[in-house]
């Protein structure tokens, strides 16, 4: 794959923020990553104009990782603004259109890299969860998507939104290939103390062999992915695992905490971009400090940055913290304790991916910002609770594929793994027509 | 007039507390940065454990209650030596709470918390228009230490400050590189609203900004005004603070935890932790506890820090009065004692006894005497060390000595002045020349 044969496709799809000028030929494997990944001397924007012309000094731990292993770096994928979206529609840098039909989104916020999945022949590319940004643009483009536990994989090199919810994940039409990267990027690594609790990851090929199937996650799902959800439950007994509906009434307070923890932290975590040090930096110097880091802020953050920062520095004033952050971090352990009961008795908890089909742009720009949250409401939860999640292609509505999400205990993607493996076996996913 | 203080304080760590880069006076500015202390996006701190151990000793130190869980917090506010736009920081559970630290006279200055932090960087103004950023300071760790307003005026502030470096300074090992490096903000009210006056260097200015706040707010109180709660500055040149922003104009911060470091256990650490308490410290204490002059407490403990640590084990076993009328007695012998390795315990129970009427004061003062110096001449044998073990033990470990004396008899010397102090004076010389003697002797065959 030449870097003009990728700039081809490029130019169809505007899946890359950033192409790599030269790539290999004798790569082990070519993957992409997610542009709020660190890229040595390659531009990084996280789709923000705040930060275009940053070349950072170091690579993201993923990506060192991905390159010790032999892959060759061939770009950075487009997506929303630092992660806020959910259909890569809030990017500065031009919209992913999916290759199953481009007047659709291809979810968010990884977006980019699922369009790369898709359409790249046995192409990998890392992108990055903070409340179901691998699921979702994985479900929308028909590709796998895996999210490991929180802490799995080093987060050095990961330009932050919510610190405490964000993961390197792994997208790709391949499944066998996520749990062998998976392994490649994961581990300790000093450089990010959360990664260093972790057990060891072990492949060993275990299999899920209980499932359950919570009843508040068909509530508000469109007729088409209901029924397809129910035919992969079906092809799971089949498969001769157990599965049994149960209860998770936690789950809807999910998205209200989500909202508050993760606009909170970010919200702190993009007080750093005031057009000094890296990024733009061309502003007026007549103005005071103060001034100037508005102007910019005001100039180069897009709408929902700006809408975010606004509700996390609210969420945080004294006087609300408490009413606020505070009782989202009860509501976040109240969840995880919900999991932690489900996995007592199941090996892993199935819901949908999305509630509905990649929308189409015209059907995006009618949303309220709110409905678009809401749309998260089954990615959430996982994330939220930091449990590995897989979402995998299964099944297909106007032509435009449907995503299972399957979630397991902490550190156990090794289920994860497996899983994929068998359900590509079985369940036989269609390419995007487009682009070969 | 009520004046509290928040005192920065410079841990002695070799690097920063996020990053590997040295805290050593750099050559140039901006030369010891890094990704993490320059704030660039992807990179993310890691705790240097150094500076929670100092935490924890200085927490100690000021008897704070040390938290058993410690976290640390973000502290948001925009300004160009604050590269991240968040200094990490402490606010919900810093590494200690509620101390206290003695005046001259016992008055207690109570500490309300000691909380860990990353110091910003440096800025420095060129002309009126422009500035310039050094980050060399960005990431050095500090420990910031809280007290409440228990200070009643400007000379007390400098006084408390000046006895609390010095026993940090100590405590630490922090070497003394002058009052310049003391930071505080002071807290100031002589009616009921008080006054910040923000960032002062050094003791003498933290006296000259008080005193002259303290003028101020009683003038504007004395002509009818009102203090109003604000922030204020010190000018060093003019002597004089100058209002900075109003109450109503203050940053709200909007704290949250800092996800990136988790949460410490620091049971363990604490444990392992230790300062000795400062002479000063405990000189004022001894004082306090025992109501004996201050002048004495002073001198007991610049006598020995051991021997203030026996007179309060006498206190607790025989009562403060006992231990106040023997500790003169038992000082005259305690250098002997020392050398001798006396046990302590025995000094304990004949005081007590003394006390509780067991013996008489010139019994008591001749047990101590005889058990203390060993001159006694009733001591006991068998609590005399064994003399040819000594002997023998010192031939064993130097054999070619027997040839020395083969060769020139005075060489017995070493082994008879080794004996000598080995034995502590349980022996007469005669009796450790004669001893050697027999015992060169015989070895010589």
């Amino acid at each position: 794959m030449s870097p003009d044969r990728l700039a081809e496709i490029n130019a169809r799809y505007h899946m890359f923020s950033a192409i790599s000028p030269e790539i290999p030929e004798d790569a082990g494997f070519l993957f992409s990553a997610k542009d709020n990944l660190t890229s040595a001397g390659m531009e990084t924007k996280c789709g923000s104009r705040i930060l275009e012309g940053y070349v950072p000094v170091f690579d993201a731990a993923a990506i060192e990782r991905m390159k010790a292993a032999g892959g060759a770096l061939v770009g950075k994928t487009n997506m929303d603004e630092f992660g806020f979206g959910t259909f890569s529609v809030n990017s500065a840098f031009g919209v992913p259109l999916n290759p199953f039909d481009p007047e659709r989104s291809c979810g968010g916020s990884s977006g980019g890299s699922a369009c790369a999945a898709a359409v790249l022949e046995g192409h990998v590319s890392l992108g990055v969860s903070t409340g179901g940004s691998v699921s979702c643009p994985a479900s929308f483009c028909g590709v796998y998507g895996l999210t490991p536990t929180y802490g799995r994989v080093s987060r050095h090199g990961l330009i932050d939104y919510g610190n405490s919810l964000d993961k390197v994940g792994l997208l790709s039409a391949d499944a066998p290939v996520l749990g062998r990267r998976l392994a490649e990027i994961s581990g300790r690594d000093p450089r990010d103390p959360t990664s260093c609790a972790q057990p060891e990851l072990s492949l060993s090929g275990k299999r899920i062999s209980s499932v359950a199937a919570p009843e508040e996650a068909l509530r508000g799902v469109s007729g088409a992915v209901g029924e397809a959800f129910k035919a992969s439950l079906d092809r799971i007994r089949e498969s001769g695992a157990d599965v049994e509906t149960i209860s998770m009434p936690s789950l809807r307070y999910a998205i209200p905490a989500y909202y508050v923890i993760a606009t909170c932290e970010a919200s702190t975590n993009l007080a750093r971009y005031v057009g000094m040090r890296y990024g733009r930096q061309d502003g007026d110097l007549s103005l005071g400090f103060d001034d100037y880091f508005a102007s910019f802020r005001t100039e180069y953050f897009g709408d929902e940055a700006k809408r975010r920062i606004l509700l996390g520095t609210y969420a945080r004033m004294a006087g609300f913290r408490d009413r606020y952050y505070a009782k989202a971090l009860r509501v976040r352990a109240h969840i995880i304790e919900s999991y932690k009961e489900a996995f007592g008795r199941f090996d892993a908890v199935a819901t949908p991916t999305m509630p509905f089909i990649a929308p189409r742009f015209s059907e995006i720009s009618a949303m309220s910002p709110v409905d678009s949250f809401a749309a998260d409401f089954l990615t959430v939860p996982p994330n939220l609770a930091g449990i590995p999640h897989l979402s995998v292609p299964c099944g297909y509505s106007e032509g435009m594929p449907i995503g299972l999400h399957v979630s397991t205990d902490h550190w156990r993607e090794d289920l994860l793994a497996s899983f994929a493996e068998d359900w590509s076996e079985s369940f036989k996913a269609e390419r995007a027509g487009v682009g070969q | 007039m009520k004046i509290g203080l928040e005192i920065h304080v410079q841990l002695p760590t070799r690097s920063k507390m996020f990053c590997a880069c040295p805290t050593e006076e750099a050559e140039a500015p901006n030369a010891h940065v890094c990704p993490v202390c320059l704030g660039m996006p992807g990179s993310r701190p890691v705790l240097n454990m150094r500076a929670l151990e100092c935490g924890i000793a200085l927490a100690k130190l000021l008897g704070c209650e040390v938290a058993e869980t410690t976290w640390f917090s973000r502290k948001t506010y925009f300004y160009p030596d604050m590269c991240k736009s968040v200094q990490i920081t402490q606010y919900d559970h810093p590494v200690g709470t509620n101390g206290s630290y003695a005046l001259d006279g016992g008055k207690r200055v109570r500490i309300a918390r000691i909380q860990l932090e990353e110091d910003p960087g440096k800025t420095k103004r060129v002309g009126d228009q422009s500035s310039l950023i050094d980050y060399n300071r960005s990431g050095i760790p500090l420990a910031e230490i809280v007290t409440e307003p228990d200070l009643s005026s400007p000379a007390e502030a400098r006084e408390f400050l000046k006895r609390l470096i010095g026993d940090i300074r100590h405590a630490l090992g922090l070497r003394d590189d002058g009052e310049r490096s003391i930071r505080c903000d002071c807290n100031i009210s002589v009616g009921s609203e008080r006054c910040e006056v923000k960032n002062v260097t050094g003791l003498r200015n933290v006296e000259r900004a008080l005193a002259f706040e303290a003028v101020r707010q009683t003038k504007v109180l004395r002509s009818g005004g009102k203090v109003v709660r604000e922030t204020r500055r010190f000018d060093e040149e003019r002597g004089v603070t100058i209002s900075v922003r109003k109450k109503e104009m203050e940053a709200d911060y909007g704290y949250i935890d800092e996800p990136d470091l988790g949460i410490f256990h620091i049971k363990e650490m604490a444990g392992r932790v230790s300062v000795g308490e400062s002479p000063q410290a405990m000189a004022a204490r001894l004082s306090a506890e025992y109501g004996m002059g201050e002048k004495a407490a002073r001198q007991l403990v610049s006598s020995s820090v051991g021997l203030a640590a026996l007179f309060e084990e006498l206190a607790e076993a025989a009562g403060a009065e006992a231990a106040k009328s023997w500790i003169g007695e038992i000082g005259s012998h305690w250098k002997r004692a020392e050398e001798r390795g006396a046990d302590r315990a025995e000094i304990v129970r004949i005081v007590s006894e003394a006390a509780a009427g067991g013996m008489n004061d010139v019994e008591a003062r001749m047990a101590l005497r005889a058990h203390m110096t060993g001159e006694e001449p009733q001591c006991a044998e068998g609590a005399r060390p064994d003399l040819d073990a000594v002997i023998l033990g010192y031939i064993d470990s130097d054999p070619g000595i027997l040839d020395e004396i083969r060769k020139n008899g005075r060489a017995s010397n070493r082994i008879i002045g080794h004996a000598v102090k080995a034995t502590g004076g349980a022996f007469s010389s005669s009796e450790i020349v004669s001893a050697v003697g027999r015992i060169v002797a015989e070895r010589l065959g």
